[in-house]
């Protein structure tokens, strides 16, 4: 009576419900799938908004002031030394007269201001690989020519900032971690009802003489796969309406916030179909637990 | 009244690799010895049960409703666990056995239900063989195990079939397939007829006497008066929480109507639990 093979030893052979009853395991699916929707979109949002406080964390750019009296071979010379710093990507020369017009036509209030209130600058950008020691090192250099009266790094704007996206990212953190709750009761309350609806394959193994593992094992593998599935379909979703949306409003969005949205990482997309099984194993075992009182 | 049988002898072990004792096949295959079993304090269903049910009999169960009928089904079976008492099936006590061994005791016992137990979306065939996958035999063999069930049944060539198609008859016939697909020592029916019209009801009662033929011990629980005077049987009630056989010449009832309480307390018996 003990003759084992893998297929009685397993339980995989009593896994009929993919073909029995599809319309069920479709529904569910799909209630899992729209679950995960609202996980990702939420982790959507943590990665832009994450890369948009690192984009505006720091200003990339500086403007050192110059004295009055500062001559133009000094100018010229710093100009050039500039340009030759490590995370310099582009040094350009701002005259008085360059300032007063660019200020006066947006605003022509304030033509009447004195000359004194347009120095002439020089307008220094940076590339990305600049870190901020480097950036405070370099404004603190400069700060010590003769011919530079101050440097302006836009440090305390890109704080402020960078303090109000990172209250941005923990915001959305908790709402994807609240997001993340409901996910699970959704799948534990998917899995239990699906179970439910099979209570009678379960009294019927157990009726004759099915051992525990036996009655599990298909059970959770199909709680595994129907998570797991569950979360692909919703990244393949997601992924179909974000690149709609990208279409529409990369450039837009380009301008306005200077990055370009990108979808969730690789990583965290395989996470999340890992977490679409192992919540759908787990909650399959336990509802299969207190079923199990056959 | 007692009788061996190949069908008995196959399945001496409930347990893998338990050692074969020759003197088994001389035992009782069940013994209630002073079985007590209530689901509330105050209305106890068995009290002081006992009952020798010998290989290879056929013994109806009978008594009015709430009597035990299906307690003592489940007792056997393991669904339920008596309060004090033994139940001793081949020999081994059914109420002390570890959870782990519950399964192979069940893979001795085919059991039939009046609500058929039957999964609507599975086949027939499916139905069926779900009692040999669950002891690993290989697909060859249960395609033709199976084969052979179900042409016992009535049923050859009805494996591709959904459960929920079939009639009700036909749906206790899958039952009574799946109970004895795996050549059990005894098979337990709990009011298998309940469901149907007296026609079925006799039909029905016709394969479990041919289930019977082969050797196999059959305790057919029943309320049904009429099933009872088809052919002369040993009958057992259960009243008061105890087991009472009834004398042969007492068991052919008069008339057709389902036993009722008053049946059984004008039922004068010696009262010879084994």
């Amino acid at each position: 009576m003990d003759n084992n093979s893998f297929a009685g030893k397993s339980g995989f052979g009593t896994w009929r419900a993919g073909r029995s009853d599809w319309r069920l395991q479709v529904l569910s699916v799909f209630s899992l799938s729209v679950a995960f929707i609202c996980l990702a979109a939420s982790l959507l949002v943590v990665t832009n908004i994450e890369s948009l406080r690192d984009r505006w964390s720091r200003a990339g750019r500086a403007t050192v002031y110059l004295k009055d009296g500062a001559k133009d071979p000094d100018i010229a010379a710093l100009s050039q030394a500039l340009e030759h710093t490590e995370g310099v990507s582009r040094v350009r020369r701002i005259t008085p007269d360059e300032a007063r017009r660019e200020v006066v036509s947006t605003d022509e209030a304030l033509a009447a201001l004195p000359a004194e209130a347009f120095p002439g600058s020089l307008e220094v950008a940076f590339d990305d690989s600049i870190t901020d020691d480097q950036l405070k090192t370099i404004a603190l250099k400069l700060r010590a020519l003769p011919a530079v009266e101050t440097v302006e790094t836009y440090e305390r704007w890109t704080e402020r900032l960078s303090a109000l996206l990172g209250g941005g990212v923990t915001a959305s953190a908790c709402l994807a971690f609240i997001v993340l709750a409901a996910v699970v009761s959704v799948v534990g309350s998917t899995m239990r009802l699906l179970l439910q609806r099979r209570k009678i394959e379960v009294e019927v193994l157990r009726l004759v003489g099915a051992t525990d593992s036996f009655v599990r094992r298909p059970f959770v593998f199909e709680g595994a796969s129907q998570g797991a599935l569950g979360a692909t379909l919703a990244l393949a979703i997601l992924g179909v309406l974000f690149l709609i949306v990208k279409d529409h409003f990369d450039q837009q969005l380009a301008n306005m916030l200077g990055i370009t949205p990108s979808f969730l990482p690789w990583h965290l997309a395989i996470g999340m179909v890992a977490l679409g099984g192992v919540l759908g194993a787990t909650t399959a075992f336990v509802s299969l637990r207190k079923l199990a009182s056959v | 009244m007692a009788g061996s049988s190949q069908g008995s002898f196959r399945n001496q072990a409930l347990r893998a690799g338990h050692r074969y004792d020759p003197s088994a096949a001389s035992r009782p295959i069940l013994v209630f010895d002073n079985v007590f079993k209530s689901y509330r304090p105050d209305q106890p269903v068995l009290r002081g049960m006992s009952l020798v049910i010998e290989r290879g009999e056929f013994v109806f169960v009978t008594g009015p409703s709430g009597s035990g009928k299906s307690t003592l089904l489940r007792l056997i079976h393991r669904t339920e666990q008596v309060d004090d008492g033994r139940i001793l099936f081949l020999g081994r006590d059914v109420s002390r056995l570890p959870d782990s061994a519950i399964p192979a005791l069940r893979r001795n016992i085919g059991v039939v239900f009046q609500d058929f137990r039957l999964v609507p979306s599975w086949t027939v065939f499916d139905n069926v063989a779900i009692a040999l996958e669950v002891i690993g035999l290989p697909q060859r063999l249960i395609r033709t195990r199976v084969g052979e069930a179900l042409e016992r049944v009535g049923l050859a060539g009805r494996g591709s079939d959904a459960a929920r198609v079939l009639s009700g008859g036909e749906q206790q016939r899958v039952a009574i397939a799946r109970s004895l697909v795996h050549e059990p020592a005894l098979i337990l029916a709990d009011e298998p007829t309940g469901n149907l019209d007296p026609q079925l009801a006799i039909d029905i009662l016709g394969l479990f006497e041919d289930i019977h033929e082969t050797g196999t011990t059959v305790l057919f629980a029943t309320h049904d008066r009429s099933l009872l005077d088809v052919r002369p049987r040993r009958i057992v009630i259960l009243d008061e929480g105890k087991a009472t056989d009834v004398p042969p010449e007492m068991s052919q009832f008069d008339d057709e109507d389902d036993l009722d309480d008053d049946d059984y307390s004008d039922v004068d018996v010696d009262v010879e639990a084994a």
